[in-house]
């Protein structure tokens, strides 16, 4: 005994097994990790999705149930996405296959790497897309010495604003979309500086002595 | 190499008579050029994307609608070039292996 599932595809409803459901939805999903969001995904993945339906039309004939067996013949036909290249180096490899891009917009947080009080110019400008905080410090600098009100929006901000802690957090800082090749980019600038601190740390230990 | 090809074969194929994925696939495999049926979709996305395709949806008496790919004017124009270019380079290749096959 199988249970079956009733689906939709390609316009054409088919009775499926569970197991071959499973399958097929693995294969369906693996499609979409690999054009990712590249213009046009949904359309190939919907292109791909019709002719899996008219394979199935011309292989079921009489039978009713689409079962595991024609599954995989039909995967095998239509190959693994990696398949789909020749091996070739094309557009969607370097552009669009980020299978494991997490959706991160650009967000507010102080940042602990570069602060001299909060981090909140420092998240500022990372957030404005101003390379140095030095202009920002500055500005609240005036606005503290000049008009003397600079600390107080200082100190709202600061209690508003999250300290960035994960390297996600930090991306999100800077408006990088988080992958997994950035992360560890972030993840290797986090060690440079760690080395730095530790020497840091060394010297003064010395001093000290 | 093969994949430039594959896209001369297609668009070949296309510019004879309107095509749906289907025919495409038929014919290419007929003659040997396609090792999985996949490569085709993201290929003719990209194709239509670029403005040397469109497609028309038509009803079809055996299932749901088809997509019927047609070339472009433009796409005329680029199959020309393609064709134009395959020809100097299949000449080229012949010329220099000729007396291989001679001797």
């Amino acid at each position: 005994m199988n249970k079956t599932i009733d689906i939709n595809l390609g316009g054409l409803p088919f009775t499926i097994d569970d197991d071959a459901y499973e399958k097929l939805d693995r294969y369906l999903n693996s499609l979409e990790d690999y054009f990712g969001d590249s213009e046009g995904c949904k359309e190939i993945v919907a292109d791909i999705e019709d002719r899996i339906a008219e394979l199935f039309k011309e292989r079921l004939k009489k039978r009713r149930i689409v079962n595991l067996k024609d599954v995989n013949s039909i995967i095998d036909m239509m190959g693994r996405p990696e398949q789909f290249e020749d091996g070739t180096e094309t557009a969607y490899r370097s552009t669009a296959r980020r299978p494991l891009d997490i959706k991160t917009g650009k967000r507010l947080f102080r940042d602990p790497d570069d602060k001299i009080v909060g981090g909140v110019c420092a998240g500022l400008s990372a957030y404005i897309g101003i390379e140095d905080p030095v202009w920002m410090r500055l500005v609240f600098g005036l606005l503290f010495f000049g008009a003397g009100i600079g600390v107080i929006p200082y100190i709202i901000l600061w209690i508003v604003m999250p300290e960035a802690k994960t390297s996600g957090d930090k991306l999100a800082m800077r408006g990088e979309t988080a992958n997994v090749s950035n992360i560890a980019k972030t993840v290797e600038e986090e060690m440079q500086n760690l080395g730095k601190q530790i020497s840091k740390f060394g010297k003064g230990f010395k001093r000290k002595n | 190499m093969r994949k430039g090809v594959l896209e001369m074969c297609i668009l070949a194929t296309i510019a004879e008579q309107r095509a749906y994925p289907s025919d495409i696939i038929k014919k290419l495999e007929a003659s040997n050029l396609l090792v999985v049926q996949g490569t085709l979709y993201p290929l003719l996305t990209r194709l239509k994307n670029a403005g040397i395709l469109h497609y028309t949806w038509e009803e079809s008496t055996s299932g749901p609608p088809r997509k019927y790919y047609h070339l472009t004017e433009e796409g005329k124009q680029f199959l020309n070039d393609l064709l134009t270019s395959w020809n100097q380079l299949v000449h080229s290749v012949n010329e220099s292996i000729k007396n291989l096959e001679q001797s």
